[in-house]
């Protein structure tokens, strides 16, 4: 009865939702840490794509077996290397916020540009120790490693039983699991920011957003405020970054950590979901996400219906040519979404200052 | 979610619509970095589809390519091949066009759903290999690994001991750089200098200066619209290196028209090239022509070879099941059975029909898989000449007329 179910294109199809949550929940992840910097506390950080690689690179860097191409061969559990991850990304946001954070918002936005492009280079250029741009290759992804007989000789679970009896499990079903891990990193995440933000710390941030001097002159520490925000912010989207990583299972410093890719969607993400509101910015990663893949689906569809009428166009020829009206899109739902929402889909909704809990007010 | 189930909806209804259908997927590299190599290489695709259509299909049914669009980029890769995988349910995938790309939509979804990839122009060594205990990927265009000595070699020919290197600091030219590296300090040759210089800067003196005082020899491997121009011009201006010696991405009526000619002393660079006398190429030249298809273009014989071999490969495997089109592929490529040239769809189906073997022959080369799923290829020397005393011109004649010319020898 329900075999229609488990026929090859039901499976794929839900496979492909599956891979749209898992790098939509990705992409959440970097709008969340951009929400702390930017919508929390109006730090205007150009440098995703150079955190997203940090993050990736120290993951990469720290599990994957020795290739004798780059530094490694530690083979790190997963979990050590996603915080390591973290823990980098976090560093060098503090190094670079003690150093720049007190610039204005433009002035930010250029450091950190430029921030992201020297982090760039170092890892085009350290060939010893990143491979440059040939790349880190064969990166371990969550769960599909514990199907690899030499993850598995090392497992303590080993004591159970013999690899044979469970790699076969992980290969099958690692691609529910992995989604489930980013998804649960996510709310995880979520939960965590939508305390940060009803609470006073959350509230200092709005503040210094608003109106520093104010902040400044109720005797809040505001310069190290500005850093908190900037190095929360970056540990969240150095963790992206690793789970980036593991997803691709390949990664180089040009084409996979391209500005235009990272930076300029992310940043369209957070506006059009809300920026200001955690709710928003993982809608906005999870929908821009599900347009930008899904168009590819849409306008094959199209052209090969064009091509059933007129036999004359060839679908593959229309295809080439809509490829390049995908970047259009984009900036075409992002006119489209400022003009009907200006402040993006879920606007900020900012707890009040004395009401309590339950008293949110809108902006 | 609404949208992606409606698409999903939408993708089902058309498949079941279309079902007699033998479907492989394309991702090209549309977008992204180079997208006027890749249009002709797209149309060879087309062309090859379009010959087994009119010969009767692959078993029978209609062969259809699914493009899509990998964009040179590995995140976009993965996304363009897992819809392919999954949503278009294709039988096997021909060709993202960069090694990064082809490396991550192979290691992160084409092997584990246990598909086949047969790349058209992924050069990087790294590629040969990929995989552990499977036999999934692999390519049309020979590896780079093969180049860089074929380059070192010509080095020594020509009585160069002693060389500074210099690479352009991207996949392709560090990986080639590499390699020649290695087997020219193998064959006894000396390297004096092995340096990456950064694409795309405005002059490059104080490098050139730098590695000038080593030797008089530079192997340059860079793109000549990213750098590589200027890096020379630097270098002949300043007297640094007299001999150049490099491979493909210098290779462009551009580069002698900026630095002319007669000023650019000794200077051999190496491309992938086909074997004109080969009756393969021939034959491919022919159909190629017919189409108004570049047949000597960068990689355009080994897209034509790579969608040719797989319907070959779908059919001497006898479906269309993900499983047996690897052992097709060595079935029809292999150096034994008959002969089968570019474009021979209709001999081929005869010859495995009454339970042959064949050997399919392409455009770009023999295309005999070794055990990695590489091949060997061809590759010329090629010179700048006066126009008119060349003996083969390497790139096709523009609408003007140069003074100079790019004249082609094979070698090996």
């Amino acid at each position: 009865m329900f075999e229609w179910l488990l026929s090859d294109q039901m499976v794929g199809n839900m496979l492909y939702v599956n891979s749209l949550l898992l790098m939509g929940g990705i992409y959440a992840l970097m709008c969340l840490g951009l929400n702390v910097q930017w919508g929390f506390t109006g730090l205007f950080n150009a440098g995703i794509a150079g955190f997203a690689a940090v993050g990736a690179y120290t993951y990469a860097i720290l599990t994957t077996f020795a290739s004798g191409m780059h530094i490694g061969g530690y083979e790190l559990p997963i979990w050590v290397g996603m915080l390591a991850a973290m823990i980098t990304s976090g560093i060098i946001a503090l190094a670079i916020g003690a150093i720049c954070i007190r610039l204005r918002a433009d002035y930010l936005a250029i450091a950190t540009i430029g921030i992201a492009e020297i982090i760039k280079l170092i890892l085009k250029n350290e060939t010893a120790i990143t491979n440059g741009p040939r790349g880190v290759a064969k990166i371990p992804r969550s769960w599909e490693h514990l199907g690899d007989a030499r993850v598995a000789e090392k497992l303590p679970w080993r004591l159970f039983g013999e690899p044979s009896a469970y790699e076969g499990f992980f290969r099958e079903w690692y691609p529910l699991l992995f989604m489930l891990t980013v998804v649960g990193f996510v709310l995880l995440v979520y939960l965590a920011l939508e305390i940060a933000r009803t609470s006073p710390w959350g509230r200092v941030m709005t503040a210094i957003r608003e109106n520093e001097a104010a902040a400044r002159a109720a005797g809040k520490n505001v310069t190290r405020l500005r850093i908190e925000s900037f190095v929360v912010g970056a540990v969240i989207i150095g963790l992206a970054g690793a789970f980036y990583a593991q997803q691709l299972r390949f990664i180089e410093p040009t084409n996979a950590f391209d500005p235009t890719k990272l930076t300029f969607l992310v940043w369209v993400m957070l506006i059009m979901g809300g920026s200001g509101n955690n709710r928003g910015a993982v809608l906005g990663g999870l929908m821009l996400w599900v347009i930008w893949s899904g168009t590819e689906l849409v306008i094959r569809f199209g052209a090969n219906v064009v091509g059933d009428i007129f036999p004359d166009l060839s679908p593959s020829v229309l295809v080439t040519k809509a490829s390049f009206l995908r970047l259009f899109l984009i900036g075409l739902i992002l006119q489209f979404v400022l003009q009907r929402f200006p402040k993006g889909i879920l606007p900020e909704v900012r707890p009040a200052a004395l009401g309590g809990k339950t008293n949110e007010v809108r902006d | 979610m609404k949208k992606t189930l409606l698409v999903s909806a939408a993708v089902m209804a058309f498949a079941s619509v279309a079902s007699a259908q033998v479907k492989v997927g394309n991702p090209m590299a549309v977008t992204g970095p180079i997208p006027d190599l890749v249009a002709p290489m797209v149309d060879a695709v087309n062309l090859a589809v379009a010959h087994v259509n009119e010969q009767g299909g692959v078993l029978g049914q209609e062969y259809v390519m699914v493009a899509a669009d990998s964009g040179c980029d590995p995140a976009a890769a993965v996304d363009a091949v897992t819809k392919l995988v999954n949503v278009d349910q294709v039988s096997a995938l021909i060709g993202p066009v960069c090694s990064g790309a082809t490396i991550a939509q192979a290691t992160s979804v084409a092997i584990p759903a246990g598909v086949v990839t047969l790349s058209v122009s992924a050069s990087s060594p790294a590629i040969s290999t990929l995989e552990e205990g499977t036999d999934l990927v692999f390519r049309t265009a020979a590896s780079d690994a093969y180049q860089g000595v074929a380059l070192a070699e010509l080095a020594m020919a020509s009585g160069i001991s002693d060389i500074a290197v210099s690479y352009a600091q991207d996949d392709y030219n560090a990986a080639l750089a590499a390699v020649f590296a290695e087997a020219f300090a193998a064959m006894g040759g000396n390297v004096t200098a092995n340096e990456a210089h950064e694409p795309d800067k405005a002059s490059y003196r104080s490098e050139v200066a730098t590695m000038g005082s080593t030797s008089d020899n530079l192997a340059l491997f860079a793109y000549y619209g990213s750098g590589g121009i200027t890096l020379m011009r630097n270098a002949l201006e300043t007297g640094a290196f007299s001999t150049f010696i490099g491979a493909d991405g210098m290779l462009s009526q551009e580069t002698i028209d900026q630095i002319g000619g007669e000023n650019m002393g000794a200077a051999t660079f190496t491309t992938s090239a086909s074997d004109p006398s080969r009756d393969a190429f021939q034959a491919w030249a022919a159909l190629a022509e017919a189409a108004g298809v570049p047949a000597s273009d960068p990689f355009v014989a080994n897209s034509y070879d790579a969608a040719f071999m797989m319907a070959l490969a779908i059919e001497a495997a006898g479906s269309a099941d993900r499983d047996g089109i690897a052992a097709g592929l060595r079935a029809i490529s292999g150096p034994d059975g008959e002969t089968i040239l570019p474009g021979e769809f209709a001999k081929a189906k005869e010859i495995l029909a009454a339970g042959g073997s064949i050997n399919y022959d392409g455009g770009s080369g023999p295309q005999d898989f070794d055990g990695n799923g590489d091949v060997a290829g061809f590759f010329s020397a090629n010179v700048v000449v006066p126009k008119g005393s060349e003996t083969k011109l390497t790139i096709g004649s523009k609408s003007y007329d140069p003074e100079y010319v790019w004249s082609s020898t094979l070698l090996n």
